[in-house]
């Protein structure tokens, strides 16, 4: 795609990779799976490997990560939001977030420099899967009636505002929240990506034409590889905080 | 336990060099509109039959069929970035999946474990250490007290003594002066005695010696009982005039 006179390439084909495996079928595998399953293994390698360290008094190494990871889910997420009897879904919020978070930091690991969350799969699956979790917890909380009229009909609201407020609650709560909470994460990892590129493919036609014009791209470069980094982070916990927040209003409909 | 551990840091190398070595472009994949359209049209080629003229009419009628370019023209049309792969899902959700199995059954209960351990362990030698403190505060206050009631005992021992001291020194200075008393008044008494002696021996021996005087001096006049009331008067006299 010419803009410009710049060579930019299509949107589509920044995000759609080739099959290397199974080609044509439902397993095909392609960059993007590979790196959901390299995102499996350094997890799981952070923690089989910290967990196998339980006799040093003092954490380093990966112990180290595992630690404030757990930590970080426990006291930023869990008790935030939930509290006390939300420690149960400490290993679901823990996986959910160094899995997303791992998937999101390729986009800038030199030579991969993708983000596996810039495609729908993971972000839809994992924001139904939430989806059925908070709404499993609400009835199992407070049954089937309570937690309809707790979720549509929130206490302390004057009942005249119901009229209003009882359809916007059906459709945020029970429609909208997995797709907001999907799009959100897929859409700040498209953007990110969309952003590398351009920053990328300016630098190096302003490389081939200038040299000195390559500079300021160049920079920026660098600059929104860094900002990146904290998106990717920042993601990953927003996406596992909102999960505990919808988790933590199904147990405590008052809050 | 650094060779396990290094084995399992290589995992995760692997799967990197895994990503980067299958990781192809991304337009690699036929991706171009005309990549697209030529395998379509190669498609219609391989399934004509017949000779030339055969295959000309057929490819022809092929080319003009409204679904063959509604396919041609699909080309054009780039892949709905927000629709999610099948595939992607698949592999997407059963990564997630095997991860959470392995970090419920596995990862998550050792690092949690070791980390309650570790806050346990801490929270026991805190309380160790507190204890230890009380223990060594009330050795400590047990110390000054003792120290203070020694220091109590050898200030009262040495009142006691002072006091004793000042009693052994009025006894002395009381047996003393008594003593003194004593043998002032046992000198006295002998003085008295000694003089009274003295008195009555002189007596005698003045009497005696009077007695003689006056006999050489009156003869025979007076008898020896009359010399004796004069010599006494004498004697009274000449002793009441010494005192």
């Amino acid at each position: 795609m010419n803009v410009l006179a710049l060579n930019f390439p299509e949107v589509s084909h920044l995000f759609v990779w080739p099959d290397i495996l199974f080609s044509g079928t439902d397993y095909a595998i392609n960059k993007t799976v590979l790196i959901y399953l390299a995102a499996v293994v350094i997890t799981a390698a952070i923690f089989l490997t910290a967990g196998r360290r339980t006799g040093s008094l003092v954490p380093a190494g990966v112990q180290h990560v595992a630690e404030a990871g757990v930590t970080f889910i426990e006291e930023s997420v869990v008790m935030e939001t939930i509290g006390e009897e939300g420690k149960k879904f400490m290993p679901f919020l823990t996986t959910m977030f160094f899995f997303i978070l791992f998937s999101n930091i390729f986009e800038v690991v030199p030579g991969i420099q993708f983000p596996a969350n810039g495609r729908m799969a993971v972000p839809i699956t994992l924001a139904l899967l939430v989806w059925v979790i908070y709404n499993v917890v609400g009835v199992r909380a407070q049954g089937l009636f309570g937690y309809l009229k707790n979720s549509l009909f929130p206490p302390g609201v004057p009942v005249a505002l119901y009229l209003i407020v009882t359809p916007i609650e059906l459709v945020s709560t029970f429609v909208v929240r997995p797709f907001s909470l999907a799009i959100r994460l897929w859409a700040n990892m498209v953007a990110g990506h969309l952003l590398l590129v351009t920053f990328a493919v300016l630098t190096h036609e302003l490389w081939n034409a200038t040299y000195v014009g390559a500079a300021a791209p160049f920079a920026m470069l660098v600059l929104m590889t860094g900002f990146e980094i904290l998106v990717s982070v920042l993601q990953a916990f927003i996406f596992t905080i909102l999960t505990a927040v919808y988790i933590g209003g199904s147990l405590h409909p008052a809050h | 336990m650094r060779i396990r551990r290094n084995r399992l840091l290589a995992a995760p190398l692997l799967a990197l060099v895994g990503v980067l070595a299958f990781a192809g472009p991304a337009h690699a994949a036929g991706a171009t509109v005309g990549d697209c359209m030529a395998e379509k049209i190669e498609h219609l080629i391989e399934e004509a039959h017949g000779d030339l003229d055969d295959m000309k009419h057929e490819l022809h009628d092929k080319l003009h069929d409204k679904k063959v370019q509604e396919k041609i023209e699909g080309c054009f049309e780039a892949p709905n970035p927000i629709i999610p792969e099948v595939n992607e899902i698949i592999w997407g959700g059963a990564a997630f999946l095997i991860l959470f199995v392995l970090m419920v059954k596995k990862g998550f209960p050792a690092v949690k474990g070791a980390m309650d351990a570790r806050a346990e362990k801490i929270r026991g030698d805190l309380d160790a250490a507190e204890k230890a403190k009380t223990d060594a505060q009330a050795v400590q206050s047990d110390y000054e007290s003792r120290l203070a009631d020694a220091k109590g005992e050898a200030s009262r021992l040495v009142d006691e003594a002072r006091v004793a001291a000042d009693q052994i020194r009025s006894d002395l200075v009381a047996r003393a002066e008594a003593d003194a008393a004593g043998i002032r008044e046992r000198a006295a008494a002998e003085a008295d005695a000694a003089k009274a002696q003295a008195i009555a021996d002189l007596r005698a021996e003045v009497s005696g010696i009077a007695l003689g005087a006056a006999e050489r001096v009156v003869q025979s006049s007076l008898d020896a009982e009359v010399q004796g009331r004069l010599i006494d008067a004498y004697i009274d006299e000449v002793a009441g005039s010494n005192g």
